[in-house]
């Protein structure tokens, strides 16, 4: 039987062994965050909900190589959803209008969390705050764009009115100096 | 191919899990990860850092037919109507593989003075490649074997298997027919694998051979379970 004390590792493990049950309880505790993340990145629902449903194909066929991914099932999941959702952004059909874009850009700007949010995050979270805290304004915007809508270099130029050149050493220097800043939290 | 500065791959690996390694830069580096357990160290320590970013979203319902979809497709399947091979993605790239390597091929098979396993005369061969055509583990075969028929591996350049894993041979019948497991093969560049007489019947009618990424003591089930990575057709030389 299922019980909540499950973890979801217990769980990943059972569906390496077949247990659809154990598949199952894992799409009901984590295919609600997962399916944000897709959203974020293909912009419409039923894409997003195109993209779970194969992600999570992926998730029971491939359950074997978990393991070797040494990292939280959370995070394994996460990589998968949005590896998928990256491949269906990218084909060309699947292009999404300017407009929509341009509202990512002004919502991001006030997504940062506030100081209540901020409390209850666990300590790596605070850490990677802080570490973007230190990057330049168009270094951690473009990071935090790429990761969180999937945009690529030329749709960050675009979209942020800055040369192709400018975005791509942001990126670059922004995620040296985060790996720093991280490294010396003993991230 | 080996991506050495260490800066450059933490670089590669951070805009790969951004998204921003697009296109054949993205599909090189995928190819690479396969083979190198420090590039996916440093893949997962990305991945790692950023999900703080995706935990604070706020979750969203997804509709109900989106897990009758997915349980529908987990479903163990008796008989596939389609034959399995037919939809690996690479088979496709495998039969240029396959032209391309003859002249490698040669030199496997013929040139090996010390091997009096295989001569060039009625021998088999499967050149098996990756998903971008690149030749990865060959496999050739005398044709008429009288005892103990093996096969004889040969894995091209210095390939690296994943921890608690291994890596199992398959002999595609062709058709709608299921693979059927040929044995474990290990790294090493050459190593024989002995196979059943009947086996070997069967293998010079295939189609051609594959091979897949299985828990440590191989397959659970006698079909593949993990990802296929190669594969290759027969080929008479």
């Amino acid at each position: 039987m299922m019980n909540a004390a499950d973890s979801l590792d217990d769980l990943m493990a059972r569906c390496a062994l077949r247990d659809q049950r154990a598949f199952a309880e894992l799409y009901r505790r984590s295919s609600g965050r997962l399916l944000a993340v897709a959203m974020r990145i293909v912009r419409r629902r039923d894409w997003a909900e195109d993209v779970l449903q194969e992600s999570f194909v992926n998730i029971w066929n491939h359950v074997n190589d978990y393991s070797r991914a040494k990292s939280a099932p959370m995070t394994w999941m996460t990589a998968i959803v949005r590896n998928r959702a990256l491949d269906w952004a990218r084909r060309p059909k699947h292009e999404t209008s300017d407009e929509d874009l341009e509202g990512i850009i002004e919502n991001w700007e006030d997504a940062a969390p506030g100081p209540a949010t901020r409390l209850v995050q666990a300590g790596d979270a605070r850490q990677l705050d802080e570490c973007l805290g230190e990057l330049s304004g168009g270094q951690r915007q473009s990071i935090a764009l790429a990761y969180m809508h999937g945009l690529s270099h030329s749709e960050l130029a675009d979209h942020l009115g800055e040369p192709l050149g400018t975005v791509k050493t942001w990126i670059r220097r922004g995620l040296e100096k985060l790996r720093g800043c991280l490294e010396s939290k003993g991230a | 191919m080996k991506i050495t500065d260490a800066n450059a791959r933490t670089l590669l690996a951070a805009e790969y899990v951004l998204g921003t390694l697009k296109g054949k830069a993205r599909d090189r580096f995928e190819l690479w990860l396969r083979s190198d357990p420090g590039l996916r160290k440093e893949v997962a320590a990305w991945q790692g850092s950023f999900e703080p970013l995706t935990n604070r979203l706020p979750e969203m319902q997804p509709s109900e037919h989106v897990w009758r979809r997915i349980e529908a497709r987990i479903q163990p399947r008796p008989a596939p109507r389609e034959s399995w091979f037919a939809n690996l993605a690479f088979w496709r790239a495998s039969s240029f593989a396959s032209a391309a390597a003859a002249a490698l091929l040669f030199g496997y098979i013929a040139l090996t003075p010390k091997d009096h396993a295989l001569t060039p005369d009625n021998a088999m061969v499967v050149v098996m490649a990756d998903e971008k055509a690149n030749p990865a583990v060959t496999v050739a075969w005398q044709t008429e074997q009288r005892t103990a028929p093996r096969l004889r591996v040969r894995v091209i350049g210095h390939q690296e298997m994943a921890p608690d894993t291994s890596w199992e041979l398959w002999m595609l019948p062709g058709g709608d027919q299921p693979p059927r497991s040929l044995g474990l093969i290990t790294t090493h560049d050459t190593q024989y694998v002995v196979i059943p007489a009947e086996m070997m019947a069967k293998l010079l009618q295939s189609a051609g051979l594959a091979m897949s990424i299985e828990p440590k003591y191989g397959s659970p089930t006698g079909l593949p379970t993990g990802p296929v990575i190669y594969s290759g057709k027969r080929l008479e030389i």
